[in-house]
């Protein structure tokens, strides 16, 4: 007998609601306490699984669940290599660098070479700047990194922005964008051979659902 | 890769794989080797990647390689062997997914893509993501034979499957010429009895550069990362040399085969033969009863502490040793054998004992 089919979505944030009615809309409900980590489904081939947004890639792609929904910008955080199967259209964000409003930063040029970054996102930052040919000093933080150039922590920050809302209320200005993303369903690769059947079934139900 | 300077200036790396490495050996050291060449490998291997930071950057792979052949006959052979290695491993359910190095590649040669548009393709392939992928080829103007034969190999999943994608025409000649060649090992493999077991995987792409043609990589259920995997190399070896030598091969991670294993529920067998631990205080008679011991295949350590016996029985018991023996001044007095697991004690004479094994040892 085939195990049950995992999945993993987001246990709290902008991203958990959404990821609960894609499910919904494949016709699996969730039926536990969301308090719970592991939950049963009303589909009883799969469970559901609520993890850290952050870490939905990594689980994804070492196979601890089989699919995951979150943002394509953890995906390339954590260098997950996963089928993105579906853009699922919510959770539209850009990974932007942003600076203080009154900084005599405005453009992406304007950044030195000593410049200290602070950011959730280590890897991307690391690999924009790289590419840019300027060697930043990259500090992770944990949350609220619009925090650091406030305290002196840091000139200039990478961050997500849906709305630009958080940014301005902290004063910030984006100076550039790094990449757009939306939130996608992911699948770990042997999973996929594992599983084709149940999971394109799953795809199809979503696409018959109504997801755009 | 790791890198870095020797104490002359002289750039080190540590290998991150051991394809490399043969490859040299091969044309350097094995030149009068009449070829095909059969080698295999077990190796620690390093990798500098973040990736690895998570997982340990160094890991130990097995592999073989075959050189200097390139029919289908030999990649049916190595398919066949790794299948083979997996069932003597123990483990079930094992699967090779089978795709090719330079199929999208050749396909792609009759488009204006430029690099970034083919990279892109790439990944979307990898995704699996159908839906945007057909709205990328329809943005870029793909030509419809080559829209629906992308299409339908990313759907092919049993290799004979391949032979229905429409390629006939000669601008795909190439890609035609690489189809045509996943059959030929497929019938191979029928000979063989593995064909339910090879897949096919047009999204299927190996981290390493120097593939041409059948890539692979082996799965089982279980485990949510592949085992290991290898191709066809064949415009690789002359890199180090004059010799231009075809040549496929694979690599196992030997780590990830254990982990497999243990998800399988595989039970290490116990071990079989009995440990003694020999004791006297005559060094003379124990050193010829470890003799006798061993000589009859039992492992025999010799106890070095001259310590009571009390404090060697303890030692034996903690060490996991089943039997302690105490020898009298010669080997033709009864020695006292004590059973550490059952508590029992007897004399008897060494052969005595060494009978009492029967097949054990």
């Amino acid at each position: 007998m085939k195990r049950k089919i995992r999945i993993a979505i987001p246990s709290k944030g902008r991203l958990k609601q959404p990821s609960i009615q894609v499910l919904q809309r494949a016709g699996v409900n969730i039926l536990e306490e969301e308090r719970a980590y592991v939950s049963k489904t009303s589909d009883p081939r799969f469970e559901a699984i609520f993890a850290r947004t952050f870490d939905v890639p990594v689980y994804v792609h070492y196979g601890a669940v089989d699919l995951g929904i979150t943002g394509h910008d953890l995906i390339l955080e954590r260098e997950a290599d996963v089928h993105e199967l579906l853009d699922l259209g919510f959770g539209k964000c850009q990974l932007v660098v942003a600076a203080p409003e009154k900084s005599k930063i405005c453009s992406i040029k304007d950044v030195q070479a000593v410049a200290r970054v602070a950011t959730e996102y280590p890897n991307l930052s690391r690999k924009y700047f790289e590419g840019l040919g300027k060697q930043v000093e990259i500090l992770r933080v944990r949350g609220t990194s619009e925090l650091a150039p406030k305290l002196g922590l840091a000139q200039i920050i990478v961050d997500v922005s849906s709305t630009g809302e958080t940014l301005q209320k902290n004063n910030l200005k984006v100076i550039a964008t790094i990449l757009d993303s939306t939130c996608r369903l992911m699948c770990n690769k042997i999973s996929y051979r594992t599983f084709e059947n149940e999971i394109s079934e799953f795809l199809a139900r979503l696409r018959q659902g109504g997801l755009k | 890769m790791f890198k870095f300077q020797d104490f002359d200036g002289k750039i080190l790396a540590l290998r991150a794989e051991m394809t490399a490495p043969v490859a040299r050996i091969v044309t350097t050291r094995m030149t009068t080797m009449l070829e095909p060449i059969r080698l295999f490998y077990v190796s620690n291997v390093f990798r500098y990647s973040q990736f690895y930071v998570e997982r340990g950057r160094e890991f130990w792979q097995a592999g073989v390689e075959l050189v200097g052949c390139n029919t289908s006959e030999v990649d049916g052979e190595i398919l066949a062997l790794l299948i083979s290695s997996l069932r003597r491993l123990g483990l079930r359910e094992a699967r090779i997914d089978v795709g090719h190095a330079s199929l999208l590649k050749d396909l792609l040669k009759t488009t204006a893509l430029d690099e970034e548009k083919k990279g892109i393709l790439q990944s979307l392939l990898a995704y699996r993501d159908e839906a945007r992928l057909e709205k990328f080829m329809d943005q870029n103007n793909f030509p419809s034979r080559l829209r629906e034969a992308i299409l339908q190999l990313s759907c092919c999943r049993r290799l004979e499957e391949v032979s229905s994608v429409p390629l006939g025409s000669s601008e795909y000649g190439k890609a035609h010429d690489h189809l045509r060649n996943l059959l030929e090992v497929k019938d191979v493999l029928d000979d063989y009895g593995i064909e339910n077991l090879v897949f096919f995987d047009f999204s299927l792409t190996r981290k390493i550069e120097y593939y041409t043609g059948m890539v692979f990589e082996a799965s089982v259920p279980n485990l949510g990362l592949p085992l290991g995997g290898g191709g066809r190399y064949d415009d690789f070896i002359e890199k180090f040399g004059k010799l231009k030598l075809p040549a496929t091969g694979f690599a196992l991670e030997i780590e990830k085969c254990l982990q497999a294993l243990t998800a399988q529920g595989f039970q290490t067998p116990e071990k079989t033969k009995a440990k003694t631990l020999v004791s006297s205080k005559f060094r003379n008679a124990a050193i010829k009863a470890v003799k006798v011991l061993r000589d009859a295949g039992v492992v025999a350590l010799l106890d070095v502490t001259k310590s009571g016996e009390k404090k060697i029985m303890n030692y034996a018991k903690l060490a996991g040793i089943e039997y302690a023996v105490f020898v009298d001044s010669s080997l033709e007095k009864p020695a006292t054998v004590h059973d550490l697991r059952s508590g029992v004690s007897r004399n008897v004479m060494i052969e005595t004992f060494l009978q009492s094994f029967g097949g054990q040892s």
